[in-house]
């Protein structure tokens, strides 16, 4: 009986691991338009203005964004993809204008650790739920 | 300036003060007398009485602006109306630290008088820890930040708020958010307290609860205020960006929240001991560490007045100091307080506070990592980068899923074990939820099976939260906050995927449509105020049953300092807020006007208020016995 419980308990363990990878493989699969105009909105979004406090090349109405917005348009138009425009930018104002700071050999350890602690926090608690008395 | 030595010498004594409670609390503390003298609580009221004599000195001298001190003369200007006056006190590094000497001190007196009945030696511990945490802050404000500095020769006329401070909900703010942020000082000193006193059981809990809960409405109302305020003083819609400020802010939220589903199980069930304190000391050091990142100028950002390193260098020392003690005293008494806790926890509301706890940290860690990863990543390698709403949406939603269905069965689960009877009214719960959302959903146009599982979990906590509604024992504490949980993250979900935007440069006469709207720019008219001229936009909306809605948006340009800031105009109704911002192009007869189809945006303040007011119940409840 008591072998039962656990191979059932293990059971609900193993639905709940294989739910929430499920869940981390889903990947927010924007449909870029083609339209330039929302093409643009979506880059500008994830852009820092580098000369304002805390705000987005979008929200702006600076000088440096409103030529931004221009540029980024102008580049679209000459056929770039998102990707083509962003690491044109990121080449040359630095990792520090996209808002999304991606994964590469300096930012792996920011992805990764949230997680790792997630998974050391289940592994806790799991513990302290199935110890014997 | 008799005024502002009143207020200087009023800290000095308030200094004094404090030391002579320190070595009196002390001292009675080896004599073990059975009751605290009226001595030291007539101290801890003048204490306060001195930082309050202080703290109203300041205002007076921002009142009269007596230019003659140096923080009223940076912050303020004559022209400015009172009421920017006085919340200016705060608006700077000085006079916020005063404050938050207030509130340090204040909740302390608090403590003192609603802890009437509980042991003698865990309350002078009490007063002894929580003394050390005021001593640091009087040499703090008084060594680095004293705020009654005067300068020579007098100025006839001050520096001037900076404009987007300007603003009924940011003027008290800071005060909301400080009695959240520094109301978790004494969960601090208490439970240090609570552990060398032997004291860490079911009646502590019941009694720090209340503390918990104070800091947790205020932490929620004040973050809220400084939402609202960046939704309509920013200019471009958006209530949350991830900044680091805002961070800082939700992470002592996050663990406070926690804290208060463990406490519950403290109180009931005697358990997880070694976990609340470990959770009311990180509580603690999140605040220290917000204060430490927002006062020191590391952060980029409108919150940072002064940058100055021997103040981030004193707080961060002095951080060290306060962790390394409670660590020293978690240690020491470990093995007095915390027995093994035994027992297979099986379906319990126990195991389910624990997973409720795991998701919390998570989403703090991803929090508090986002925030100081940047800033170690700067100086160790000295690359910038970042961190922004990408990061955050892609390491928290997903999550979001899992931690919204637990805490959907949690509550109706029983202490120690629960029998699980499938019923069928769970089934026609699944099912509206399954219902609602797909109508949801379509009705959204975002035909995405993750946006509908986000969906799914949200309105599946939204029905089964209303659903205890109908037990015997309700619990309208936990009824509440969640319910306004669930509506704040569809309302957040919804307001992100349908909102609607456009920007055009357009002159006076013209038009523009948006979906079946027909915008048109009437008239502009100019403005004289006391403290700011403005340039105000006539737009008139037609909607698609052809009503008319007026929108007036501003450009204010403020003549001390001499800044332009954009004032959006709202309309709100139940299910969509219209918000329109204007701004001027340079040289040119166009103004850039910005239009934007909010949905409902007023669901996003309402369901916070609603969380608040579950806090209060809590509070209210105290004496009626009832299942958490």
């Amino acid at each position: 009986m008591r072998m039962f419980m656990k191979s059932k308990k293990l059971l609900k363990i193993k639905i709940l691991i294989i739910l929430i990878l499920t869940f981390l493989s889903f990947k927010n699969t924007a449909v870029s338009s083609s339209f330039s105009e929302e093409q643009t909105v979506n880059i500008t979004k994830n852009l820092r203005c580098l000369i304002c406090q805390g705000q987005t090349i979008h929200e702006s109405n600076s000088d440096f964004a409103e030529s931004m917005k221009k540029y980024i348009k102008s580049e679209l138009e000459n056929g770039k993809t998102n990707d083509e425009v962003f690491s044109s930018l990121i080449e040359k104002y630095g990792q520090w204008i996209v808002y999304d700071p991606g994964i590469s050999r300096n930012t792996l350890l920011l992805w990764a650790l949230p997680l790792l602690l997630f998974l050391i926090g289940g592994v806790i608690i799991a513990k302290k739920i199935f110890r014997k008395i | 300036m008799i005024i502002s030595q009143l207020g200087y010498y009023s800290l000095i004594f308030g200094l004094l003060t404090s030391i002579f409670i320190f070595f009196n609390s002390s001292i009675q503390l080896k004599k073990n007398n059975p009751i605290i003298s009226d001595k030291i609580t007539g101290l801890i009221g003048f204490q306060f009485f001195f930082v309050f004599i202080s703290f109203i000195s300041l205002i007076y001298s921002f009142i009269i602006s007596d230019f003659s001190n140096e923080t009223v003369y940076n912050n303020s200007h004559t022209t400015k109306p009172l009421f920017y006056k006085i919340t200016g006190t705060w608006g700077n590094h000085e006079g916020s630290l005063l404050l938050w000497l207030l509130v340090l001190s204040g909740v302390l007196l608090g403590f003192i008088f609603k802890s009437r009945n509980e042991p003698t030696n865990y309350r002078l511990l009490t007063t002894l820890l929580h003394q050390i945490i005021v001593i640091g802050f009087f040499v703090f404000v008084l060594k680095t930040s004293n705020p009654f500095n005067e300068i020579f020769p007098v100025q006839q006329e001050g520096l001037g708020l900076n404009p987007i401070l300007q603003d009924p909900a940011l003027g008290i703010h800071p005060p909301i958010l400080y009695l959240g942020y520094v109301g978790t000082s004494i969960i601090f000193s208490a439970a240090l307290a609570s552990m060398i006193s032997n004291y860490l059981n079911k009646s502590w809990a019941k009694n720090i609860k209340f503390w918990i809960l104070f800091s947790w409405i205020f932490l929620t109302g004040g973050i809220l205020l400084g939402s609202v305020w960046a939704y309509y003083e920013l200019g471009w819609g958006g209530f949350w960006f991830w900044d680091p400020v805002e961070n800082v802010s939700l992470m002592p939220w996050l663990s406070l929240t926690a804290l208060l589903h463990c406490i519950v199980t403290l109180e009931k069930r005697e358990l997880f001991k070694k976990w609340t304190i470990v959770l009311c000391i990180i509580t603690f050091t999140l605040s220290m560490v917000g204060t430490f990142l927002v006062r020191s100028g590391i952060l980029n950002s409108v919150h940072t007045f002064a940058n100055d390193p021997s103040r981030g260098i004193y707080i961060l020392t002095f951080l060290l100091v306060l962790v390394l003690l409670s660590f020293v005293i978690f240690m020491i008494y470990e093995n007095k307080n915390f027995t093994q806790e035994s027992g297979i926890f099986t379906l319990s509301k126990e195991t389910a506070i624990l997973i409720n706890n795991w998701f919390i940290l998570y989403f703090l860690s991803v929090v508090l990592i986002g925030t100081i990863y940047p800033i170690f990543l700067d100086v160790i390698l000295d690359e910038q980068i970042s961190v922004g709403p990408p990061f955050y949406n892609k390491l928290i939603l997903p999550f979001l899923i899992p931690f919204v269905l637990f805490m959907s069965i949690g509550p109706s689960m029983k202490w120690i074990k629960t029998n699980f009877k499938i019923k069928a009214k769970s089934f026609l719960v699944i099912i509206f939820t399954l219902i609602l959302s797909f109508f949801t959903v379509y009705f959204v146009g975002e035909k995405n099976i993750f946006i509908l599982l986000l969906f799914i979990g949200f309105f599946y906590l939204l029905l089964k939260s209303l659903d205890q509604l109908r037990e015997k024992t309700k619990n309208f504490a936990q009824i509440f906050s969640h319910t306004g949980f669930s509506l704040l993250l569809i309302s957040i979900l919804l307001n992100s995927f349908s909102s609607k935007e456009i920007i055009k440069n357009i002159q006076v006469g013209e038009s523009f449509t948006l979906k079946n709207e027909k915008i048109i720019f009437k008239k502009i008219a100019i403005e004289k105020e006391k403290n700011y001229e403005s340039i105000v936009g006539f737009f008139e909306i037609l909607d698609d049953k052809n009503r008319i809605i007026n929108l007036q948006p501003e450009i204010r340009i403020y003549n001390e300092p001499e800044t332009a800031t954009s004032e959006a105009s709202i309309k709100t109704t139940l299910f969509k807020d219209r918000f329109i911002t204007i701004n001027i192009i340079k040289d040119q007869n166009f103004f850039n006007v910005r239009y934007q189809h909010k949905p409902f945006m007023i669901w996003i303040w309402i369901s916070t208020l609603i969380i608040m007011l579950g806090g209060m119940f809590a509070i209210f409840r105290k004496n009626k016995e009832v299942n958490i």
